[in-house]
């Protein structure tokens, strides 16, 4: 039997932002922007559902989840209808999870849908329920839980090892912000410059207002399936999953296992899986969605993911070498920074940007992509997921 | 009429573990709740493999080498060198008071657990700096029911943090 290849056919999100709706209303905002980007597919075609969500169980009182979307998306599924939890990975692992399902049979499409709603009615619980999304009895009585603390420590100590630069934090906010305006369905579009970033209020030194993604509500939908239905399905390029890796090494602050905060061992661990699984190395990546948390993040994995030296990702980013017509354009939809991060629909976004830049279709386009990568940090940067796609399967 | 009241009006004084920010301490809920008796006694400790001597941290009750639950606790050291630290006054959670201070504290070689992050208390804002000593202070949070058949006790609690070595 010839191996069944997975591929990503079509894709889209709701708008992102503060917004006036429950999660049931953006998973359905979602669903139907996805299955307007491929006319012909019904709902009643799509025999999977994977949703990935972390809060929605906290702050919308749901568990056991997926069998209500899947009944207000109108669909039945009759292969697997599960919610995801990972955080800001979750969506990306539901694609991954997505492709291991369509390679060995079991389903035929998956629709992954991500969705948060984590604006709540009094904005206590904002903040405060982030103490549920790191190791809670160790990490959360110490501050850890809203992740701006963590990240100007990995900042600083990125700064004191390497001799990354203010304005080198600074150069990645205003290159995502600037693609963030031509994504009308994130939660910001917005110019801003250097000195804006310089400037603005801090929000734990050395990260400013602009150095931080926002919490978003938001949903993001993709749907996945056997070359053999996409090809039934689209006459656009396909576009093939071609592997990916998920590591986590520790889970409380106090085992990271780097030998400083700048030093990323577990994602340099998961990108060489990730290019082992895809049969590729950095060099042949075109285009990258890297997980923009915070400024300094974006640098460090660039680096930790081979696209430039170890140390050097200060200077490659003021140098505009993560920008289109750079070596490694990176978040050409506005990333986390500008479009936002409904943690569970943060993975699809990327996916759905990815499916567009391969297929010649993006409005920050890279001329003649063919494979691309995308990734996510979760929690206490305790994991790290990547996805690799490609215009070719894998060999 | 009566008029209802905003809220949930029938959870008034109820306690749910779901919006604790604190740990649940005591033996009825945690099997390693001896780290917490220690820390009322001021001893910072962990536990070590009877079988391996792997010491594991946080306290567990099997070792994650080799998989044995015949464990023995050991002390950890209280005093560190501040790594790096932040000060955040703005946009601090409801739970603590601005400013809120956390240090990466750097343990000492030979300490089982080499690096640990912490709250900074009994310091003032732009006083701690890299480099500064600081030591394991305990103290009293807010205890929590547990029901027993028809009675209800309290639990009391304590947890840790990091402060400057005058």
């Amino acid at each position: 039997m010839s191996k069944v290849n997975a591929c990503i056919i079509a894709g889209d999100m709701c708008k992102w932002g503060m917004r006036e709706a429950s999660y049931i209303d953006l998973a359905q905002e979602a669903a139907k922007a996805c299955l307007d980007d491929i006319p012909g597919v019904k709902p009643k075609d799509i025999d999977g559902l994977l949703f990935a969500s972390t809060f929605v169980g906290r702050r919308s009182c749901q568990a056991n989840t997926a069998p209500v979307v899947a009944e207000r998306l109108g669909l039945r599924p009759t292969s697997i209808c599960a919610r995801v939890d990972v955080l800001c990975a979750g969506g990306s692992t539901g694609i991954l999870l997505a492709k291991g399902l369509v390679e060995s049979g079991m389903s035929e499409m998956v629709m992954v849908s991500g969705c948060e709603k984590l604006y709540t009615p009094e904005m206590w619980q904002v903040q405060y329920d982030e103490i549920a999304s790191i190791d809670h009895d160790w990490d959360g009585p110490n501050g850890m839980g809203p992740p701006p603390l963590w990240f100007s420590m990995i900042a600083k100590e990125h700064m004191k090892h390497y001799g990354t630069k203010r304005e080198d934090l600074a150069a990645v906010s205003v290159a995502n912000y600037g693609y963030g305006l031509t994504n009308p369905k994130g939660h910001f579009q917005k110019v801003i410059t250097i000195e804006d970033v310089i400037e603005a209020k801090d929000i734990a030194p050395p990260l400013g207002l602009f150095d931080c993604c926002p919490l978003s509500d938001g949903a993001a939908a993709v749907l996945i399936a056997s070359e053999e239905r996409a090809k039934d399905l689209t006459d656009r390029p396909l576009v093939y999953l071609r592997g990916g890796a998920q590591v986590s090494l520790h889970s409380i602050s106090a085992n990271w296992p780097g030998e400083h905060l700048g030093d990323w061992p577990h994602l340099k661990l998961a990108g060489q899986k990730a290019y082992a699984s895809a049969k590729i190395s950095p060099d042949e990546v075109d285009v990258a969605q890297v997980h923009d948390c915070f400024s300094i993040s974006e640098i460090i994995e660039l680096e930790e993911l081979g696209f430039c030296k170890k140390g050097e990702g200060g200077s490659f980013v003021a140098s505009g070498q993560n920008k289109v017509g750079g070596s490694i354009p990176s978040n050409t939809d506005g990333g986390l920074l500008s479009s936002g991060h409904p943690f569970g629909a943060t993975g699809i976004r990327q996916g759905i940007e990815i499916l567009r830049q391969l297929q010649g279709r993006a409005k920050n386009q890279v001329e003649g992509a063919a494979t691309g990568l995308t990734h996510n940090l979760s929690g206490g940067n305790v994991e790290h997921t990547i996805v690799v796609y490609g215009r070719e399967p894998n060999k | 009429m009566e008029k209802p009241g905003i809220g949930i009006p029938f959870l008034e004084g109820k306690y749910s573990p779901t919006l604790d920010m604190w740990p649940l301490e005591a033996k009825e809920f945690n099997r390693t709740h001896t780290f917490y008796d220690n820390l009322k006694e001021g001893k910072f400790t962990t536990t070590k493999c009877k079988q391996c001597n792997y010491i594991a941290f946080p306290p567990r009750v099997i070792c994650p080498e080799c998989y044995s639950d015949e464990l023995e606790w050991i002390e950890l050291p209280k005093r560190g060198k501040v790594i790096t630290m932040v000060e955040k006054w703005g946009g601090v959670a409801i739970c603590f008071e601005p400013p809120l201070i956390d240090a990466w504290i750097d343990m000492g070689e030979s300490s089982p657990v080499k690096r640990l992050l912490s709250r900074v208390i009994n310091c003032e804002g732009g006083q701690l700096k890299e480099g500064d000593e600081v030591q394991l202070v305990v103290f009293d949070v807010p205890g929590h029911p547990i029901e027993k058949r028809k009675e209800r006790i309290i639990a009391e609690r304590v947890f840790f943090a990091f402060e400057p070595v005058k």
